[in-house]
């Protein structure tokens, strides 16, 4: 966070303003699958940025490769953000690469692919996520500052996953139990079986 | 199955609002000489305003129309929404929630792995029930119901009744159904329906264990003269042996597949219609065979139905493919795109849509004496005239068959055998044997032989 980064307004906006290139509609493999080569649009961005990738760094994003569509459709999201011109990349590529692998993958599995578009601080903590790991801090923000934003927004969605997952386990339990509990033919009567 | 005995012992408490005279006819129910030794206790457990809404749901089904396409269907996209918000195995998938024809789809697996994920996260539990199911899995599945939802039923049995001219009489002092099993062991008892003035309802067991003597089975069927007899084709193929004189007014046959001989010999003998409900414990009663039509006429106006190939697209009116539902009338489990392992064909003839071609579970091929391939279809057309009540075919990996049959009546297992090898091949080496019936479906078909 030691370098000051582009204003966050910037980051957010152009994340609500993402071409629909880069918003895939399902392919046409059928349900859940993307009708982009995001290993290539990948590759091609860091080249862009002056990083020879292995193209077998992002395997897993081919077309038949492991990653689940939420996490291809976040990491082409990053993508088009890291693309922005006033976002300066480190000398390094590691830490770009680590978040479009496992920090896309670990985050598109607790937050759904719609909600970084629609949700004003969905955007702005990925907006805060990508200069964070570039090791930049947004526009006017002292370090102090930005951490304390980041660790609000971070944790407040942890906070909330966290809760609605105790509440939804305490559901299944009663669901479970009440199930248990209670045969259809000790309390109810239909006229026939199946 | 629980064969624990109802845990409240006032008869008030499983039949709220019973009044003297339903409380009389339960009494004659249980007590009559002839009667059968009752096993357990139960009750519809409806309080009045639900009585009410019960009706009011069967009064609107009974002119519904019913229009099975996504497409068409006007109250399918805010069940879609409100299942995908509500139902948590729903809202935490990532699809595009536009498009209900690519929404992933639900099986059977998905409901064994976690049924709880699907139960609605807005309604109340006090009062859920389970209806349990074995499928022709073998693996058993508690599904969650509510007493509502299973009174609800009658309505759909209703419109089905209507399509051969049957129109439900039976009152306060009657005995509105009599659902009979033949099972080693089953869940007897009885009831009265509240939604149709308190006419009776008795769940039998045919099966002798459950009587003093054998000889009341026919006795306490002539005595109950119920207005319907509900069972499956295994007890069906059982009454059939039964001497009664009682005559209903129409046979419900539901769980399992009715061939035609036997819904043949049961014409024969009662005289009455018989509606052989297409049924499942996730859907309740889905469609009623119409023999005129040819098909399985849909009963439900809330459930779009989709016929999908083996990779989930929806297929074009009239192909034949797997039935899947979205919809339907338990609350509990609201159905969205639930794939039933069954296969048909949707159309419309005569303003009316039906499933053609009917069969349950996967198609399964065969391979015949002279090499060829046959579908299960043959086979079921082949024995459609005999008067089975179940029968499984199973061909082995060395290309042998064994062929698994239960029948009410004393077959020629020489004919059989003869009618079969049209379809299997002159040179087939077939089995026939008699077998106990199963309580649950059953694998009707098997192949071992690599496809």
């Amino acid at each position: 966070m030691d370098i000051e980064g582009p204003p966050l307004a910037l980051l957010t906006a152009r994340i609500a303003d993402t071409p629909v290139d880069f918003l895939p509609a399902s392919g046409a493999a059928g349900e859940g699958t993307v009708a982009v080569a995001v290993d290539a649009v990948l590759h091609d961005l860091c080249a862009m940025r002056g990083f020879e990738v292995p193209a077998a760094t992002f395997a897993a994003l081919s077309a038949q490769g492991k990653a689940a569509p939420a996490w291809r459709r976040l990491s082409l999201l990053l993508a088009w953000l890291l693309a922005e011109p006033a976002l300066r990349w480190p000398q390094r590529v590691d830490a770009v690469l680590e978040l479009l692998l496992s920090r896309a993958e670990e985050l598109s599995a607790q937050v759904k692919s719609a909600q970084w578009l629609a949700d004003e601080e969905r955007r702005e903590e990925l907006a805060r996520l990508a200069l964070l790991s570039l090791g930049q801090r947004p526009a006017g923000e002292s370090v102090v500052q930005a951490r304390d934003r980041w660790q609000a927004i971070s944790s407040t969605e942890r906070a909330r996953l966290v809760a609605a997952s105790r509440s939804a386990e305490q559901r299944a339990r009663e669901i479970r139990e009440a199930l248990a509990r209670k045969a259809a033919e000790e309390s109810a009567d239909k006229w026939s079986r199946e | 199955m629980s064969l624990q005995q109802d845990s409240s012992v006032d008869p008030l408490q499983r039949c709220p609002g019973l009044s003297p005279a339903g409380a009389a006819l339960l009494k004659r129910m249980r007590e009559l000489p002839c009667a059968p030794i009752y096993r357990n206790q139960s009750g519809h457990r409806l309080g009045a305003g639900e009585v009410a809404a019960v009706r009011a749901h069967a009064a609107a089904l009974a002119h519904a129309s019913i229009e099975p396409r996504a497409a068409h269907a006007a109250w399918l996209p805010e069940f879609f929404q409100r299942v995908r918000e509500r139902v948590p195995a729903q809202h935490v998938r990532d699809a595009d929630p536009t498009c209900f024809e690519s929404w992933p789809t639900t099986c059977r697996a998905d409901f064994a792995a976690d049924i709880a994920a699907h139960v609605p996260d807005d309604l109340p539990l006090d009062r859920l029930i389970n209806f349990r199911t074995t499928g022709t899995s073998g693996h058993p599945l508690l599904l969650p119901s509510h007493p509502v939802v299973a009174a609800r039923y009658l309505g759909y049995h209703q419109r089905a009744f209507r399509r051969f001219g049957i129109e439900l009489t039976a009152g306060r002092g009657a005995v509105g159904v009599v659902l009979i099993g033949w099972q080693e062991r089953c869940f007897t008892y009885t009831s009265v329906s509240p939604y149709r003035d308190e006419c009776g309802l008795a769940k039998i067991n045919l099966h002798p264990a459950d009587w003093r003597d054998p000889a009341h089975r026919g006795a306490y069927l002539d005595a109950l003269a119920p207005e319907v007899i509900a069972g499956d084709p295994l007890s069906f193929a059982e009454l059939l042996q039964i001497p009664c004189t009682h005559r209903p007014r129409v046979l419900l046959s539901t769980s399992m597949q009715l061939l035609p001989g036997l819904r043949r010999a049961l014409a024969a003998r009662f005289a009455c219609p018989i509606a052989d409900i297409y049924s499942m414990n996730e859907a309740g009663p889905i469609a009623v065979a119409d023999s005129d039509l040819g098909g399985h006429v849909l009963l439900q106006p809330e459930m779009v139905v989709e016929i999908l190939d083996p990779d989930g697209r929806p297929l074009p009116e009239g192909e034949r493919g797997e039935i899947t539902l979205s919809g339907g009338f338990n609350d509990y489990l609201p159905l969205l795109r639930y794939r039933t392992g069954d296969h048909a064909s949707l159309v419309r003839r005569e303003g009316e849509w039906l499933l053609l071609g009917l069969e349950g579970r996967q198609p399964v091929r065969f391979r015949r004496s002279d090499g060829r391939w046959i579908n299960n279809i043959d086979v079921t057309h082949a024995l459609r005239d005999w008067p089975l009540a179940q029968f499984a075919l199973h061909q082995h990996a060395d290309g042998s068959f064994d062929l698994g049959i239960q029948s009410a009546a004393a077959l020629d297992h020489a004919q059989l055998q003869a009618c079969l090898l049209q379809v299997l091949g002159d040179q087939a080496r077939l089995r026939i044997a008699s077998v106990a019936p199963q309580s649950g479906k059953l694998w009707q078909y098997r192949c071992d032989l690599p496809a």
